[in-house]
């Protein structure tokens, strides 16, 4: 066989493992979380990858627990009990500096990824979607838009309800500006996200008892800052 | 008197030095596990190998001559670096005899900026309507079913792809870059191939879409089972300008490509043998030559050489076969861990199981396993069939 018929043989089935490596991640860690965690986090030196879900973690009373706090069911066919969620503990030296954690997010017209990066406390110090698909995708990837999540924690999203995209009584979160009125829907669902994340961070790392839990070795990878 | 059978009586020698026994026994279930493991594997990747094509539907890709389908091509210029073939060819290729069956697929790839830190690539496959289903029979949706019309907007997601972009059947998509919007009609079941990732469209949609007319990047053809499709494809050859890249080709180098490795395998599996094989002639023998004086006893009484000889020889065969059962069993419960190492280390692997071990497979590695200790303990044996009883009573009093 010559070897520009093994070439060719070759690279067709490369195209076929390229686009598996097109759309590979089916759940939300970051694309690169060694160059990730040093932008979201600068003064950060390491990092540890924990995996969990909410089948594992708690099952159906941990789900029904999560959907009442996001006021909201998960939906769909894809928004389940058994997502399995990567949650990044960010180290500078021996000293825990805070969480990075994605959540998927249906969208209008496409997925959204939708990142947090947060300080020990649970306040937001960066918002970032990793990918969206909307007509007003470059509206919503601005800095500006982001940056009104900063400072923002769980108690702030607590009086918003993602079903009808308001906060009663007014706060900080509806004071977040739509960047694109005709994306209403899209709008809705980063918030929705935003919501979601933040939730998962306080069950499985901040607040409940089962936080602890997740500090085992067997779920954690180490990952050190090149 | 209670009688004792010759079984038990070598068993029994074995007993006398456990550790050296174990130890023997050990060398043996390794060279075991790694020969379960490596026939395990070259049965596994063929047949995953061979269901990957099957699954593709058709035997033959008819392309554009220049590598169009480079995924680093792809990955570079997008839709930009493509080669294109004329619409005409489908014509041409399916009045060939030899033809059952044709599908145009025009593949685009746009670049998605929203897509993490520094955008990435979407790609869509165009095909078409009414032949693709038919010779794609094994694809099963989730959800849905296929699209309406041959121009319909409408997308049919992998359902990796589904999964990652949150569509459901019903939903709509934005196809990046182009912002047109598409209805998602059907989410495929996972099949473990690159189906799973892909976002299927009608052609003439991606033409539209894409601004491209009558113009294709490739021509799936299924053979005619009766076809001789080396004939088949030398007569491709004389269409202008193509390529043709026959699914019997691709298997072939790449079972040249793991050939390599498994070579290596194999002979790092022979290595493992010859040691285990030298453990249990060494083992063998100097339990031999520690018994002598029982031996010379033994023959003394009565024995003759020949039972002497299985005595002994029963000793290495119970010895490789415990040892040939480790190694299966321990072969069966790594095989998912064998999977994942190879998976990693092979430069193109399948989808499905790449170790795949079956009850035959186990028989067969016993048989060879005690094929080779019936092997090693025929000089053990043998010398101590042909020990002199008094010489070798007298050895042992005077050491």
């Amino acid at each position: 066989m010559s070897m520009k018929i093994k070439l060719v043989g070759w690279l067709a089935l490369g195209l076929a493992a390229a686009a598996v490596a097109l759309y590979a991640a089916v759940g939300c860690d970051l694309n690169d979380p060694d160059r990730d965690v040093k932008r979201l986090f600068p003064e950060s030196t390491s990092y540890k990858t924990l995996y969990v879900s909410i089948a594992k973690k708690g099952g159906e009373p941990l789900l029904r627990k999560v959907e009442s706090r996001l006021g909201d069911t998960f939906k769909g066919l894809y928004e389940t009990a058994d997502v399995p969620y990567t949650m990044y503990q960010i180290f500078r030296g021996e000293e825990l500096i805070g969480y990075i954690h994605g959540v998927n997010q249906k969208g209008q017209y496409g997925g959204i990824q939708v990142f947090l990066a947060l300080d020990t406390k649970g306040v937001i110090r960066g918002f970032y979607f990793q990918k969206l698909t909307s007509k007003a995708a470059k509206l919503f990837r601005e800095p500006a838009f982001g940056a009104q999540f900063v400072g923002l924690s769980l108690k702030d999203f607590e009086a918003y309800d993602v079903v009808t995209g308001t906060e009663d009584p007014p706060g900080r979160v509806g004071r977040i500006k739509n960047p694109d009125p005709g994306s209403e829907s899209d709008f809705r669902a980063a918030l929705r996200g935003a919501k979601k994340n933040l939730i998962l961070v306080d069950e499985f790392l901040l607040g409940s008892p089962g936080a602890a839990e997740l500090k085992s070795p067997s779920s954690i990878q180490l990952g050190v800052q090149p | 008197m209670k009688k004792i059978s010759l079984f038990q009586v070598a068993y029994k020698n074995l007993l006398r030095k456990k550790t050296r026994s174990i130890l023997t026994l050990v060398g043996i279930g390794l060279a075991g596990w790694v020969l379960v493991s490596l026939f395990g594997f070259n049965q596994g990747y063929e047949a995953s190998l061979n269901r990957d094509i099957d699954n593709l539907g058709f035997q033959m890709l008819v392309i554009a001559k220049g590598c169009p389908y480079e995924a680093a091509t792809l990955m570079l210029k997008g839709g930009t670096g493509l080669k294109y073939l004329k619409e005409d060819v489908v014509g041409l290729v399916a009045r060939e005899p030899e033809v059952e069956g044709v599908t145009p697929m025009l593949m685009q790839v746009v670049f998605d900026p929203n897509k993490g830190e520094s955008g990435g690539f979407s790609a869509f496959l165009g095909v078409d309507p009414k032949t693709f289903p038919t010779l794609k029979g094994t694809l099963k949706f989730h959800t849905g079913g296929w699209f309406t019309e041959s121009e319909a907007a409408e997308a049919v997601f992998g359902y990796e792809a589904a999964e990652l972009e949150q569509r459901e059947v019903g939903d709509s998509y934005l196809i990046p870059e182009k912002n047109v919007e598409v209805k998602v009609v059907g989410v495929l079941e996972r099949t473990g191939t690159q189906d799973d990732g892909t976002i299927f469209l009608p052609f003439r949609t991606v033409q539209r879409v894409f601004g491209i007319s009558n113009e294709l990047t490739g021509i799936g053809i299924k053979v005619r089972k009766e076809a001789d499709i080396a004939k088949f494809e030398e007569k491709m050859y004389a269409l202008p300008d193509v390529q043709v890249v026959s699914l019997a080709q691709v298997k072939t180098t790449i079972m040249n490509l793991v050939g390599t490795a498994r070579v290596l395998v194999f002979s790092i599996a022979v290595i493992a043998i010859l040691i285990a094989m030298m453990g249990v002639v060494n083992t063998i023998l100097m339990s031999v030559m520690e018994r002598r004086q029982e031996i010379g006893i033994l023959k003394s009484m009565g024995a003759q050489a020949l039972d002497i000889f299985k005595l002994v020889w029963l000793e290495t065969v119970i010895l490789c076969l415990a040892g040939g059962a480790v190694g299966s069993v321990l072969a069966v419960g790594t095989a998912k861990l064998t999977d994942v190492l190879v998976r990693n280390l092979l430069p193109y692997a399948p989808s499905g199981g790449l170790v795949q071990i079956n009850v035959r497979l186990v028989l067969v590695t016993l048989g060879v396993v005690t094929l080779i200790g019936l092997l090693s303990g025929i000089y053990p044996s043998w010398r101590a069939g042909r020990l002199r009883p008094l010489d070798a009573i007298r050895s042992e009093v005077e050491s």
